[in-house]
């Protein structure tokens, strides 16, 4: 379900934050889903176990997953702003800032490039 | 707080008046992970072979559970797996008269998981050490630094005779190994890009020195490649902290710095004061490594 990357330069902890959020905020993880123990997750991708545990503790205390003594990992259960139109755009905020930074270094108008990020939406749907 | 591992103090070596250690600070705690970067000659081995008592140092201390390197006790010896750079495998032995032979030495012996990681690591037992190829050997010195459990396990450059599939089934081993958090792994290695799956903790040793020692997330998040773009060319000075490496443009009008550290209030004052542009890149751990040594 997670593709880690070791080589890139984000992370792995984060890279698996990352796309946790991205699955609960998309609706493929559903609250009660649970995620693969830590044992599992660091054996699959070959890597250290803290690595997995730190994205899990983070998640856990922001609220996404949940622990239940001696009981899988869960994503939590929906807070009502959770999957809210702020929340998924938080989620690709990173994307956002690159092409904004992208945009100026080319010294594209706003228009330009909205116009633009019109029709690839519109090609992308 | 459970004891260290290891605990390392201004450790120094030298030999024939070179200095190949100076001056290494360090502690390993059990569960943790750490791999071992470095060039050829940046004192990897010493420093493993050191700590563990080979050889005196020539001044600072290293300590293995509580005691120092230089009298380890049979009862903290019992407690350590070591596989050296070079095997010291008897030629003439077959894998299970090796096996019997260093189980012999060692109150605790655990058979099964030697079994098991004999017939899952494709090891020929049946087979003298003389005829083994470079990768068996490695793995038949693997398994016999793994029988009696040890609580820290050092490796010097365990998976360089090892190919991609042996690599992995290799690597997931150190990570059972350590993941029950009460024992504690340490490996060299020239393969960057194992360590950045496994190694929770990374040492980067240069000239001796220990130029990085911390989480293997934070060395990522730390070290960035900053791509500078000027209207007017840049001062001769550009001003930054922490700097790894630069080159610029022969227009001085861009440059390409590696910093170390650097926040984003600095870098924003530095575009201001430049007036550059400045794009941040993260790094992966392998050109980390060469912007060190650049």
């Amino acid at each position: 379900m997670f593709i880690l990357n070791p080589h890139a330069s984000v992370p792995i902890y984060q890279q698996l934050i990352d796309q946790v959020r991205r699955l609960v905020a998309g609706g493929q993880l559903l609250p009660g889903a649970e995620l693969p123990s830590v044992r599992e997750m660091a054996h699959e991708h070959t890597v250290h176990p803290m690595t997995i545990s730190k994205a899990y503790s983070l998640l856990e205390s922001e609220g996404l997953l949940e622990r239940h003594r001696g009981k899988p990992m869960r994503v939590a259960a929906l807070r009502r702003n959770q999957s809210s139109v702020a929340a998924k755009l938080r989620q690709i905020e990173p994307q956002l800032e690159a092409l904004a930074l992208a945009a100026r270094q080319l010294e594209l108008s706003d228009e330009e490039v909205i116009a633009q990020l019109r029709k690839n939406l519109g090609e992308k749907s | 707080m459970s004891e260290s591992a290891v605990s390392i103090q201004a450790l120094h070596w030298a030999i024939k008046g070179r200095s190949v250690l100076q001056g290494i600070t360090t502690e390993v705690r059990p569960g943790d992970v750490v791999g071992v970067i470095g060039k050829n000659g940046a004192g990897k081995t010493t420093l493993l072979e050191t700590m563990l008592g080979f050889s005196p140092p020539a001044s600072g201390s290293a300590r293995i559970f509580g005691e120092d390197c230089r009298n380890l006790s049979e009862a903290v010896k019992m407690r350590i797996g070591f596989v050296p750079q070079q095997d010291e495998l008897l030629p003439t032995l077959t894998g299970t008269h090796q096996i019997s032979l260093t189980s012999s030495f060692y109150s605790t012996w655990d058979s099964a998981l030697v079994d098991r990681l004999a017939r899952e690591w494709e090891v020929p037992l049946d087979r003298r050490a003389n005829v083994l190829s470079g990768g068996e050997r490695q793995k038949l010195s693997t398994l016999l630094a793994l029988g009696n459990r040890p609580d820290l396990l050092v490796l010097d450059e365990p998976v360089a005779s090892l190919d991609p599939l042996a690599r992995r089934r290799f690597l997931q081993q150190l990570l059972e190994v350590a993941g029950d958090a009460q024992r504690a792994v340490i490996f060299s290695t020239h393969i960057v890009s194992d360590l950045e799956r496994v190694a929770n903790r990374i040492w980067i040793i240069k000239d001796g020195r220990l130029l990085w020692d911390g989480e293997t997330d934070n060395l990522k998040q730390s070290v960035r490649r900053l791509h500078i773009r000027a209207r007017r060319p840049l001062p001769s000075e550009l001003g930054l902290r922490g700097v790894l490496s630069s080159r610029r443009a022969p227009d001085n009008m861009t440059a390409t710095v590696t910093v170390r550290d650097l926040g984003e209030a600095d870098l924003q004052a530095a575009a201001a004061r430049m007036e550059a542009h400045i794009e941040s890149e993260g790094l992966g751990l392998e050109d980390i490594f060469l912007e060190i040594h650049a």
